[in-house]
């Protein structure tokens, strides 16, 4: 644990050192996906093609909200609809943050492996897991950081509102990103040894982003069998809940006698994410564990 | 040499398998779905380095070299045998080993490029739990040692190749182990740098009890600085012994003859007690290189026998040079024909 620490202030302050030596960079990108993000999303408005998607809009129960919800329709607005429209937004930034964390697992890992900057790790006493662990949580952490931001801005742009629970919003975040990691350990442990499967990852998450962006609570009335798998997924219950708590407000319950923590509509969504959570968090650093070794066995930590 | 050795590879062997889909078979030329291709990294390799050490492991490209290095720091698991680092073994105690051993593998890209030489030093001391003013301490004074002085604040990515080979150093040496290990650690140095960096590999063994290996295709750099040398090819140790006694097996056989005009080497043809005879017509002038056997009647028998062939063939003899052996010819000779011709082959000698 205390080499936990010790691993991540180093990479605090390497991240630290580089976003600041490369601020221009980091600007540059988040204003970037902010203009292809609005440019996505009034692409997609506009066409209208996507009435299946936004639920009733049920009456927010009282949480802290940053602005006022304009009444839908009101004219100068850049969309019609903008709880839509920021509803595609968050499901976008989902989406980008798994995206990234499993490509931090796969192509990242890839390329460290081939830099050599992997052996470099595996040569450090605390081993190749906690070092890993503490280089995604910064990484993560920074992920979270700029998107938020990101998805403030566009928000903001488009009229539309977000709301902030204290107590819901970091604990699904959270949740979020452990999940994501657990997975992305699995995915890792693979790539350490079977560097083709990297190329194949790419699928994996492309398939983790579609889901995030689509991901909502009909898609789970389906088929047993469909269900079933997209609950097995590590983004599907954390988008669904996410976007319940960010979008309509909902979070934690308030006033009378406290029955679930959440007060979802769907709040088995928060409990198969917690499920999710334990279940890929375990698998996935045994299979890291497991491919490691299988991985020095084979001589594939370098670049070969 | 009682004390325990610091490191000690007990026959070990490692083989990889390559895995070929459609692979084109060169023998019969008929393309298979599935083949599998296996290389003999290391072949039931032993030997010890003993603290104070500095010790050299030469080879052909592909020989195994590096398989070796990344054996002893954890990095690849052998399959038969045993590594054990100052008594411990690797593969269970991996943590323990790795506070003790510095490793500079070959390229460049260990160090993380868009950061300072300075800040590289202090995330690879952190991940070694270096810390604090001794961290800070170390670092300026193994920059300065290596010459880095100047580029302390500057980005890795905008050093040359021979600067960041030279943080690579750095970064091994920052936590000070007691186990260096080298792999090829002078490509790409200035001579200043690498005269600097012979220099502290020494000072660090003979004066600080630590011990060294460094593999390299440079054989003066060998020669100069390893108490004791393993040659490796195809995965087989094929010799291991101190330097001075590796060059004093292959010494005091060659011998120049030089000559008015080009030699025939075909009127030089079976002699007894000659291994080798070659028509050389270099710069020197034509000159006959004879290599003889180091048994003393056969060699005698062999001298007066070419000088009675260069007379009957009408040569005028110039000079007769005995040729100093040098670590290049022992390792050229050892690597193309996998035979240690001279003297029993032991594994190791103490
Ligand atoms: N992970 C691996 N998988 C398959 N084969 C490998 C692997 N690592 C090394 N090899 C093979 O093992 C052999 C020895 O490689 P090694 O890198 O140890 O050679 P070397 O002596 O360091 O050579 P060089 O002088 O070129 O650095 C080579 O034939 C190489 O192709
Ligand atoms: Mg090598």
């Amino acid at each position: 644990m205390r080499g936990f620490f010790l691993v991540l202030k180093a990479e605090i302050v390497r991240s630290w050192i580089i976003t600041r030596r490369y601020w221009f960079r980091t600007l540059t990108g988040i204003i970037v996906g902010y203009g292809m993000l609005m440019a996505l999303i009034i692409g997609f408005m506009s066409r209208g093609g996507m009435d299946a998607v936004a639920p009733a809009d049920a009456p927010p129960t009282t949480v802290v909200t940053e602005q006022a919800a304009p009444p839908p329709g009101v004219p100068g607005g850049l969309v019609s609809d903008p709880t839509k429209a920021t509803r595609y937004v968050l499901g976008f930034i989902i989406g980008l943050f798994a995206f990234g964390i499993v490509g931090l697992f796969t192509q990242g890992l890839q390329g460290m492996a081939q830099m050599g900057v992997l052996e470099q790790l595996c040569l450090s006493p605390h081993g190749l897991v906690t070092n890993f662990l503490a280089r995604s949580v910064v990484g993560g952490v920074n992920t979270i950081f700029s998107s938020g931001i990101m998805l403030w801005l566009i928000t903001w742009t488009l009229r539309g509102t977000l709301y902030w629970d204290w107590v819901a919003a970091p604990v699904l975040l959270a949740l979020t990103f452990i999940n994501l990691l657990g997975f992305g350990f699995m995915v890792g442990g693979l790539v350490l040894v079977f560097k083709q499967t990297g190329q194949l990852a790419i699928i994996v998450r492309l398939v983790l982003f579609g889901l995030a962006l689509f991901a909502e609570e009909g898609l789970l009335h389906g088929h047993w069998l469909m269900t079933a798998f997209l609950h097995m997924l590590p983004v599907t219950d954390a988008a669904i809940c996410l976007k319940y708590v960010f979008i309509q407000g909902q979070g934690v319950a308030t006033g009378g006698p406290v029955t679930s923590v959440f007060a979802f509509e769907a709040p088995y969504c928060f409990y198969f994410l917690i499920l999710n959570c334990v279940v890929w968090t375990g698998l996935g650093i045994v299979c890291f564990k497991v491919m490691e070794n299988h991985s020095r066995h084979k001589g594939t930590l370098g670049a070969y | 040499m009682s004390a325990q050795p610091l490191v000690e590879l007990d026959h070990v062997a490692k083989t990889f398998y390559t895995r070929h889909f459609l692979h084109l078979d060169e023998e019969t030329r008929r393309r298979r779905l599935y083949a599998r291709r296996t290389v003999h990294a290391a072949r039931d390799i032993s030997f010890t380095i003993q603290p104070g050490e500095v010790f050299g492991l030469l080879g052909p490209n592909g020989a195994g070299k590096t398989t070796a290095v990344k054996m002893i720091s954890g990095l690849v698991r052998p399959d038969g045998g045993a590594v054990y680092v100052d008594g411990l073994d690797v593969e269970r105690r991996r943590r323990q080993v790795l506070r003790q051993i510095g490793v500079v593998l070959e390229g460049t890209r260990t160090s993380i490029w868009p950061l300072t030489p300075l800040e590289n030093l202090a995330y690879y001391g952190n991940l070694k739990d270096v810390r604090g003013a001794e961290l800070k301490d170390r670092s300026h004074r193994l920059l300065d040692f290596i010459g880095l002085r100047d580029k302390k604040n500057v980005q890795v990515r905008r050093l040359s190749r021979g600067e960041k080979q030279k943080l690579a150093i750095c970064i091994a040496l920052i936590a000070d182990p007691r186990i260096i290990l080298l792999d090829e650690p002078t490509t790409g140095l200035d001579v200043q740098s690498s005269r600097a960096i012979k220099d502290r590999i020494l000072e660090m063994t003979r004066e600080l009890g630590k011990c060294v290996l460094v593999t390299t295709h440079d054989m003066a750099v060998a020669q100069e600085l390893c108490d004791r040398i393993g040659i490796i090819n195809k995965g087989e140790l094929v010799t291991c012994r101190p330097t001075a006694e590796l060059l004093d097996l292959f010494s005091e056989q060659i011998f120049a003859f030089k000559l008015d005009r080009a030699p025939a080497a075909a009127e030089f043809q079976d002699m007894p007690g000659v291994i080798a005879v070659e028509a050389e017509n270099g710069e020197e002038g034509p000159a006959l290189a004879l290599t003889v056997v180091r048994e003393a009647a056969g060699r005698s028998e062999a001298l007066y026998e070419v000088i009675a062939r260069l007379r009957r063939g009408g040569y005028q003899l110039r000079s007769i040079n005995q040729r100093q052996q040098t670590l290049e010819n022992v390792f050229l000779q050892l690597t193309t024909d996998l035979r240690e011709s001279p003297a029993p082959s032991g594994r190791e000698t103490k």
